[in-house]
């Protein structure tokens, strides 16, 4: 038989079952199975497809030619022959196919996940900064209006702390950084109302150094620092005691000290929340070059501090 | 009228509260307290029917105090928030109020309160109510907390008081907290008509006994209500039986 006829033979067979091949695989979704799972099927597979295609071609041929089964070699030896010739081409041409496909599929999953990644750190950003204790606001809410009688000038201003306090909680959403002057009268806001609450048991000292104030900080980070501080420190002390808020800086760090009149409760999750969540928004914005830390010390006093690095 | 004590960590929602008092006649602001233990004093030496208390105070929470009482009076808890801690309660054991109170929410749980009042007085005879201060009568409550789950337990629902070690474990429904409280103290203290000591290790309510039946070497063996079994030891089962013969 002309040499050109059986080659045409050959390859309209190749693709005739290579492409139903495809199709099965296909239909059956191999491609989507984990790869211990889909290479027997491929193998299995790939065997089918290599008989098959000995079947079509001998046919095709034996009605094409219908001498050429005389020929010298027995007929079960050229169908093993043939058999082996197409897996020579059949394996690396599905080889081909299946890695092309496996490396889309991976490179697809891993922009998934990358998007995923940034939708839960905007989420985890946004629910961190609008974290405003409920218990604060209906205490404030409560002491005012028992001033209102008692001393209505300070009932007005205290009227406008809450605002302010309110009003930064909610415009935060929108900013990765505020400048530290904003955060602090935040926390004087802040405090100040805790102050009408717990009256002689809140003492607060401020340490601020002048050229801290333009410095860039996460907004409501010191906040949920002094909240707590107030939550765990002061309002478990029946005598009370004093929240002291110092800001200073060096060549390398702004750093943050908030210290409390408490014990450092190790025992309860309580606490985690902001701690865990300072932690993690640290990490966010800054990597590993921010610090966080919290210790007791003198057995009676809570620290805080926070390293910022200068940008 | 009623005798109230409020207690709260906060001098400005202590006004508060009293301002609003000042709408009910029938209420009397005998005493304020600005903590748990200010709270303990003043609830021992006034007696009062009724307290309003915070749930978040310094040093100990609105929940530890009660549970150092007696005896609870009448309670109404005051909380700036809807405190899981309020979930604890079975929904009409308790009322709760959140402040900043509103006034309409206040005469409710004061109108509930009247209620449950004049029921307690029909109930009680004229000699119940000038019994010795010191005895506790079957209708005072007392406030359970097992963990996180809280109870406030008329005494006569109480089928058996068993010694624990320093505890004393206390059967009501289907419930069984323990309670920081010896079986000799809270026998001087428990009615001897309805609640009775068995045994070295339990006080039986005697309203509550379902059957009795003769055990061995003379003792009885009763029966509860609940279901439990409780041995009447033999000295005792002198005592016992002179007091159903009565």
């Amino acid at each position: 038989m002309h040499f050109l006829i059986a080659l045409l033979i050959r390859i309209l067979a190749g693709i005739f079952t290579t492409n139903l091949f495809r199709n099965v695989i296909r239909r059956a979704g191999w491609l989507s199975l984990p790869v211990e799972q889909s290479l027997p099927r491929l193998a299995a597979g790939i065997l089918v497809v290599c008989l098959a295609d000995s079947i079509l071609r001998i046919s095709v041929i034996s009605w094409v030619d219908p001498s050429s089964g005389n020929i010298v070699r027995e007929f079960s030896t050229r169908f093993f022959l043939m058999t082996v010739e197409n897996g020579l081409y059949i394996v690396p041409w599905t080889a081909i196919y299946y890695f092309f496909h496996y490396i889309e599929k991976s490179r697809k999953q891993e922009m998934d996940t990358l998007k995923l990644e940034a939708l839960v750190r905007e989420l985890e950003l946004k629910t961190i900064k609008s974290h405003i204790n409920p218990h604060f606001i209906f205490n404030a809410l409560n002491s005012i209006r028992a001033l209102i009688d008692e001393n209505p000038i300070r009932a007005r201003t205290a009227i406008t702390e809450l605002s302010n306090i309110l009003r930064s909680s909610m415009q935060t959403e929108k900013q990765e950084t505020v400048f530290f002057e904003k955060e602090l009268n935040i926390v004087k806001d802040y405090l100040a109302l805790e102050h009408i609450r717990f009256e002689d048991r809140l003492q607060v000292q401020y340490e601020i150094a002048e050229n801290t104030l333009m410095q860039p900080i996460p907004p409501m980070m010191l906040q949920t620092l002094v909240e707590n501080a107030i939550k765990h420190g002061i309002s478990k002390q029946v005598s009370g005691g004093t929240v002291i808020i110092v800001s200073k800086m060096n060549e390398r760090y702004h750093q943050l000290v908030i210290r409390n009149t408490g014990r450092l409760d190790n025992s309860g999750n309580e606490d985690g929340f902001g701690l865990i969540s300072t932690r993690n928004r640290l990490q966010l914005l800054f990597g590993g070059q921010a610090n966080f830390n919290i210790r007791e010390i003198n057995g009676n006093m809570v620290e805080a501090e926070l390293h910022i690095p200068l940008t | 009228m009623i005798r109230a004590v409020i207690i709260d960590d906060e001098r400005l929602a202590r006004n508060e509260l009293k301002k609003l008092l000042q709408e009910f006649p029938e209420i009397e602001v005998i005493a304020e307290a600005a903590n748990a233990n200010e709270g303990i004093e003043k609830i021992d030496s006034l007696n009062p029917d009724l307290i309003f208390l915070d749930i978040q105070m310094p040093g100990k929470t609105g929940f530890d105090m009660l549970t150092e009482l007696d005896k609870a009076p009448d309670v109404i808890f005051t909380t700036a928030y809807d405190d899981y801690a309020l979930k604890a309660f079975e929904v009409n054991a308790l009322d709760y109020l959140l402040k900043p109170v509103e006034p309409r929410r206040l005469a409710d749980a004061l109108h509930k309160l009247h209620l449950e009042e004049n029921r307690d007085r029909e109930s009680a005879s004229e000699d119940e109510i000038m019994v010795n201060k010191s005895l506790l009568h079957e209708n005072d409550q007392v406030f359970v907390k097992d963990g996180e789950r809280c109870w406030f337990v008329k005494l006569a629902e109480i089928r058996l008081f068993e010694s624990v070690g320093n505890y004393a474990k206390i059967y009501f429904g289907s419930n069984k907290p323990l309670i920081l409280k010896s079986l000799n103290a809270l026998e001087e203290r428990l009615d001897e008509k309805v609640f009775f000591r068995a045994n070295r290790k339990h006080i039986v309510n005697l309203r509550l006994i379902e059957k009795i039946e003769p055990y061995f070497n003379g003792g009885l063996l009763l029966e509860l209500k609940g279901g439990e079994k409780i041995e009447v030891s033999r000295r005792q089962t002198v005592k016992f039986k002179e007091m159903m013969s009565l």
